[in-house]
């Protein structure tokens, strides 16, 4: 059976990897590089690199940086986001070496772009990054450019709806980068079934990463800079979500 | 010893870079290009893929490549198949309505349902002998896709299990198709593609 995943995400900005708290302070890190070989290194199961300050400044999609990333001959799958506006854009990002994109601002700007993004691409390359709080049973989903957060539209929905996209990234982005901050209801309460969810935002402990990856709708669930900040924390991760369909670590394997 | 000279048909969707990358890491020369002079120099033929079926075959048939590559396989040169490279080798795929396909390896490409996708990494699972996938039998490799090959059972040669089963593997002499990324699956993925390279052509 298909394992659930433990993915390794990592935020950039102004071509920095950086530690994001509540999508509104940031501290640098390093280079990305750095960050992304060591959990290629590490084995997790797989990587989505953001690059959020590019739709923000209308600048597409960083292709310097995957140029980079994809020159470190990754063996762990990839999934890159960050000002995909086109499915020109699309394309060259997984020429480029991304398996899958992420894609959040075109969806508040032009969904329309989805269709002919699904056509070039497919649909099991396209991830939707939303976003989220909840409030009253609502979800409201953020658009970190205007900084404001509307209800969750059904048009969204729709795209999902028509298979067009494979996978929700489903953001908790008030408790970015607190520790052991998702707020669980936005999986447990999310009203659209059928819709299989990657989980991020103040995910670092066991239990809480338990609870998240035991929810029949999560295919895997995202941490941050918490793998790079602790020895070992990926084997250490794996070890305790053994009972999460969560595929054993590989790299005490091979050293 | 002989050593191997690997082509990667550039058709201009795929993920070139990750797949050259890896085969480079696995110790063996290998070029991406559309020149059929150049990829007829070459001992293994690689068809990778990410993307759509329809604009993959829309893209190979413009560069003139469908013929060359049926020729290459009349010839017994022996071509691998990633992904979506795989799914290429069928007849014919419904991805976005009907496409025809290379017609390599008898079977269609048809639609996963409940649930539309199958990615993530899963275990496979040999059919039938076949020296090429006996040490990889039971190791997890990387899936991404929506659409799956449903053929005659007699060039099976893995699975994967979801809901049902999913064919990870077909061949037909040495034509062959891995559904999953061994580029992106790290050691096992490496260790397999090693061995698949260095077996292909004697298997």
């Amino acid at each position: 059976m298909l394992k659930k995943r433990l993915i390794g995400v990592v935020t950039i900005k102004n071509s920095w990897a950086v530690q994001s708290v509540g999508y509104r302070s940031y501290l640098p890190l390093g280079h990305p590089e750095y960050v992304v070989e060591n959990l290629d290194r590490w084995g997790v199961d797989e990587i989505i690199v953001i690059c959020i300050d590019r739709s923000h400044r209308n600048l597409g999609p960083d292709l310097s940086i995957l140029k980079r990333l994809s020159s470190l001959r990754l063996s762990t799958p990839l999934t890159f986001g960050g000002g995909i506006h086109t499915a020109k854009q699309a394309v060259s990002v997984i020429q480029l070496g991304a398996e899958r994109i992420c894609i959040d601002a075109v969806l508040h700007d032009d969904p329309e772009k989805i269709f002919e993004m699904e056509r070039l691409i497919g649909s099991q390359a396209l991830v939707a990054c939303l976003p989220f709080s909840i409030k009253s049973k609502v979800f409201f989903w953020y658009n970190y450019r205007t900084q404001k957060s509307i209800p969750f539209p059904k048009k969204i929905y729709d795209l999902f709806n028509k298979g067009l996209i494979s996978e929700a990234l489903i953001i908790d982005w008030r408790n970015e980068g607190s520790d052991n901050g998702f707020d669980i209801n936005l999986i447990k309460k999310f009203p659209f079934k059928n819709i299989s969810l990657i989980a991020f935002g103040g995910l670092n402990r066991i239990n809480k990463l338990t609870a998240v990856l035991k929810c029949s709708s999560v295919v895997g669930a995202g941490v941050g800079n918490f793998l790079s900040y602790t020895e070992h924390a990926v084997q250490t991760l794996k070890t305790g979500l053994h009972q999460c369909q969560v595929r054993p670590s590989v790299y005490l394997g091979t050293v | 010893m002989k050593r191997l000279n690997i082509g990667i048909v550039n058709y201009e969707i795929g993920n070139y870079a990750s797949l050259q990358n890896t085969i480079h890491q696995i110790g063996y020369r290998c070029q991406i290009s559309h020149d059929k002079k150049l990829l007829n120099k070459c001992d293994i033929l690689l068809l990778p893929g990410v993307g759509a079926f329809r604009p993959a075959m829309e893209a190979i048939k413009k560069k003139g490549l469908d013929s060359f590559l049926v020729e290459q396989a009349r010839h017994q040169r022996p071509i691998l198949g990633i992904c979506l490279g795989m799914q290429l080798l069928s007849d014919g795929s419904y991805e976005n309505g009907y496409s025809k396909g290379l017609g390599l390896i008898p079977g269609e490409i048809i639609p996963l349902k409940n649930p539309r996708w199958h990615i993530g990494w899963n275990n496979i699972k040999i059919l039938r002998n076949d020296s090429l996938f006996e040490s990889s039998n039971g190791k997890s490799f990387y899936f991404n896709h929506s659409h799956t090959y449903q053929g005659p059972t007699q060039y099976q040669v893995c699975k994967a299990m979801a809901n049902k089963a999913i064919v990870a593997s077909i061949r037909r002499q040495k034509v062959l198709g891995i559904q999953f990324h061994p580029e992106k699956s790290q050691l096992e993925g490496k260790i397999l593609l090693k061995h698949l390279l260095s077996k292909i052509d004697n298997a």
